[in-house]
């Protein structure tokens, strides 16, 4: 092959006290597709956002075509022919497909007349170049997920791209669009671009790469030509790391099922066909990549987005979930993802927001009861300790694990049937997770139903007393307890391994 | 954040801090109202020829104030809690006038007593509030805009009803008392008006109602993760706006002896600046009634006692110094507020670079 376009040395991030990306090494020839692979969080996007200019690294060199870049600004990579396809299009929804092109292609002459006749005609090519079917004079707002990635790939191409990087591009992709693309690639190959393409999808990777790089934690694994390895040393490669955290382990056998849904789907929320069972005192792992459907699913379980398939049973009882007032009231509680926003509310103290779902119980005649308020809050504190100035302190001025904790407190305060935790030791430090750890293991043990979604591996393979696997919107398989991790990952990744 | 975990027994009380009480909002709101009374009472306070006190410092002058102040007064009442859920309601004033419109058409037309013409009316307001709150809550609409159009509506409807000339009086005494005469010492619609004040303070500050109003405000996405009853808590807030309005209307009518199309226009400015100037946030989340008080009395002082200074009396330029005063106060007040965060935002921040939450997965 020829000289590479763009070569990475040790390059290093690090967002606060995270380490995001340890000396990562990387290069990419003309010519070249070369796929990036990893499990969330290993460093995949922060490295993108460092070759696209987006973030600058902490450390280590950046070369492009064999010259050696420093402050690397969205706009001089642009300049540099690097082009990049993000998975949700950044396109001006309310301009047309040829504005939007100009807008792109034409920066540097904005005061010019605007030749409506060349704009059309330059996206009208660009399109047909990848052989997509669409009107220039289409506004964006118009077209499908898949079609506006097409724009953005013509975007590339018209801006004279050599470095083309793809961010799951497949992943809002029928069968029919995903042989376009892969037309696409193919082309832009024998043009001698290089593409760097990230992708869940193993069988993808290997009918479309020509090399791979797997990194974990950070840290390159290492580089192989596609015929040198196969699916199950990907797999080893994603996940070959050591368990090192001890997971309490359960001590009691679950009881009676609590929640049962069979076939349960929603067409907005792209989930379908989910069927299983939670019993009391079972710890029930959702395992499975970003976008998986598992948030999707738990929003459906709290009521967020109803269901318009399938069956949900609670404790025998089949319920229909409208608003999360509905799972609130027939004892669900959900305990989100994004914790800033949705799970606690940061300019309010710590008192209001664990009584906040338990209004009705607590404060039966709407009446404020600040007495009962405060020991209801202060035990929580204690039981969950809590590092807080006390009751009154605002959400705002706890730890990342300890706003976790109050988030867990307003929903034990429902006393609910089955708790839901998505993502639950998210950016929260190692102490602070182990002593979640500990609390969701005790609260399993006294008898809840938990349903805990985590895209951290260990975590879910080590906490779950079965591990639900979801890929493309529903339930893959479930695998038992201390499942290896290989066997959990390939299932994610939606092969047999 | 460095207390230990383990609670101690003092905690079960909620400590006082006087220095965070005697600089909070309302407080220093208070040390401008007291300022500008006594101001007003030594520069506006004079001695006419027959020897008799006239002018800001006479009992007779503060029951003025506080008569005039309630109209204003009800409709900011009204709008406390609409801002305090991070919305606005911009037709209180319009519908001050339809609903004095219609009490009055009620009466003189329809041949009603007045008791049965006042509760309509109170029903006609909360009606007119639950319109706002349809279209706020069940089609998600901007408050701003959806408010903006009924603020046409119901004063478009009230000129419709009465042809722009048509103006009801006569009112029997009995209801002319509520708004003229006094009871128990105070100007009769004082009286509704602290009630009122002191039932929406219950509500704010002592229920679960003002929970939500606030929780809405700050997050609304958290409100709803939090299982609280978004869309109905909004929807409440839009409706006792309306009532609120209606009785309003019911006194202006009773204090001016008539009800015309016009009634209340540009109430709903003076009213929202009453709220803002007595701490309530326009974001939502923040606010107190005893604020909004403070806020109505302040502006009310400011208007009446100006119009007792010999200057603005020789000019006779007591409406545009008033507008221009407010006007004034009300900026000052909103950049007080923010002045401590800005300031704190001034000095130098090390190790806070602008990528500081760290976003490893994609």
């Amino acid at each position: 092959m020829s000289s590479p376009l763009l070569v990475l040395r040790q390059i290093v991030k690090n967002y606060g006290g995270v380490r995001a990306l340890r000396g990562v090494d990387f290069d990419l020839r003309a010519g070249e597709v070369h796929a990036l692979l990893g499990e969330n969080g290993a460093g995949k996007s922060t490295l993108i956002k460092i070759v696209t200019g987006a973030h600058s690294p902490d450390g280590g060199t950046i070369t492009v075509v064999g010259q050696r870049v420093v402050d690397l600004t969205p706009a001089t990579a642009r300049a540099l022919g690097i082009a990049c396809i993000y998975q949700q299009p950044a396109l001006f929804p309310d301009l047309t497909v040829a504005e939007n092109l100009a807008l792109r292609l034409d920066a540097t002459n904005m005061h010019a007349r605007i030749d409506w006749t060349a704009r059309r005609a330059r996206a009208t090519s660009l399109l047909s170049r990848i052989g997509a079917a669409i009107s220039p004079d289409t506004e964006v707002r118009a077209l499908s997920m898949p079609e506006q990635q097409l724009v953005e790939i013509a975007c590339a191409l018209g801006s004279g791209a050599r470095i083309v990087i793809m961010d799951e591009p497949t992943a809002s992709l029928t069968q029919k669009e995903q042989r376009l693309l892969y037309a696409v690639v193919q082309d832009l190959r024998k043009n001698g671009v290089g593409v760097i393409y990230i992708s869940h999808r193993l069988e993808e990777i290997f009918a479309l790469a020509d090399r791979v790089t797997v990194l974990r934690d950070g840290q390159s694994v290492g580089t192989h030509a596609m015929g040198d390895i196969n699916e199950a040393g990907l797999i080893r490669l994603m996940v070959g790391r050591e368990v090192a955290q001890i997971y309490p382990a359960a001590q009691s056998a679950p009881g009676a099922s609590v929640l049962s849904i069979r076939g349960l789907g929603c067409k907005s929320s792209g989930v379908h066909d989910v069927s299983f069972d939670v019993r009391a005192g079972e710890i029930f792992g959702l395992g499975g990549l970003v976008g998986a459907g598992r948030t999707e699913l738990a929003r459906i379980l709290f009521g967020l987005t109803p269901a318009d398939s399938g069956q949900i049973t609670l404790a025998g009882k089949i319920l229909h979930l409208r608003s999360p007032q509905d799972a609130v009231a027939h004892g669900i509680a959900y305990v989100p993802e994004d914790r800033r926003r949705h799970g606690v509310v940061l300019d309010l103290p710590l008192a209001q927001n664990i009584t906040m779902a338990v209004h009705r119980r607590l404060f039966p005649k709407t009446w404020l009861r600040f007495g009962a308020e405060r020991v209801l809050t202060l035990n929580y504190i204690r039981d969950l300790a809590v590092k807080c100035a006390g009751p009154d302190a605002h959400g705002s001025s706890l730890s990342g694990g300890n706003q976790q904790k109050i988030a867990l407190a307003r929903w034990l305060a429902t006393q609910p049937k089955l708790l839901i935790l998505d993502e639950p030791t998210q950016g929260v430090d190692i102490g602070a997770k182990n002593e979640i750890h500990k609390i969701i293991r005790r609260l399993a043990q006294e008898g809840l139903a938990v349903i805990l979604i985590s895209s951290d591996l260990p975590e879910v393979i080590g906490m779950s007393d079965r591990i639900g696997v979801m890929a493309q919107g529903t339930l893959r398989t479930i695998l038992p307890s201390g499942s290896d991790p290989h066997t959990v990952m390939a299932a994610a990744l939606g092969t047999a391994a | 954040m460095s207390t230990a975990a383990h609670a101690p027994a003092s905690y079960l009380r909620p400590r006082r801090d006087w220095r965070a009480l005697l600089t909070r909002h309302e407080m220093l709101l208070l040390y401008v109202l007291i300022a500008e009374w006594l101001f007003f009472y030594f520069a506006g306070t004079s001695t006419n020829r027959r020897g008799v006190i006239v002018g800001f410092g006479t009992w007779d002058r503060q029951f003025d104030i506080l008569r005039h102040s309630c109209e204003i007064g009800l409709l900011a009442l009204a709008l406390t809690p609409v801002i305090i859920t991070a919305g606005i309601d911009l037709s209180v004033g319009s519908l001050l006038g339809l609903c004095a419109i219609l009490f009055g058409k009620l009466w003189h037309d329809g041949g009603l007593p007045i008791p049965v013409a006042m509760g309509l009316t109170l029903g006609i307001g909360a009606l007119a509030g639950a319109l706002n709150a349809i279209l706020i809550t069940a089609l998600r609409l901007p408050p701003l805009i959806v408010t903006l159009g009924t603020y046409s509506l119901f004063r478009g409807l009230a000129e419709a009803i009465t042809r722009g000339s048509i103006t009801y009086t006569d009112f029997p005494e009995k209801f002319l008392f509520i708004g003229q005469e006094r009871w128990l010492g105070l100007p009769t619609q004082a009286w509704v008006f602290f009630m009122v004040a002191l039932a929406m303070g219950l509500m704010l500050h002592r229920t679960t109602f003002g929970r939500a109003f606030r929780t809405i405000g700050l997050a609304p996405e958290g409100a709803r993760y939090a299982g609280l009853p978004v869309e109905r808590r909004l929807a409440l807030a839009y409706v006792l706006a309306g009532l609120i309005a209606a009785i309003a209307a019911i006194i202006y009518t009773a204090r001016l002896g008539q009800a015309k199309a016009d009634a209340g226009t540009g109430y709903e400015l003076f009213a929202i600046t009453a709220v803002v100037l007595g701490g309530t946030s326009i974001f939502g989340g923040k606010g107190t009634i005893l604020g909004t008080l403070l806020g109505v009395a302040a502006i009310a002082v400011l208007k009446n006692g100006l119009a007792c200074l010999p200057v603005v009396m020789r000019l006779n330029a007591a409406e545009e110094m008033s507008g221009l005063l407010t006007g004034a106060l009300l900026l000052v007040a909103l950049t007080a507020s923010v002045l401590p965060k800005i300031l704190s935002n001034l000095r130098p921040h090390r190790h806070t670079s602008a990528q500081s939450t760290p976003q490893l997965s994609q």
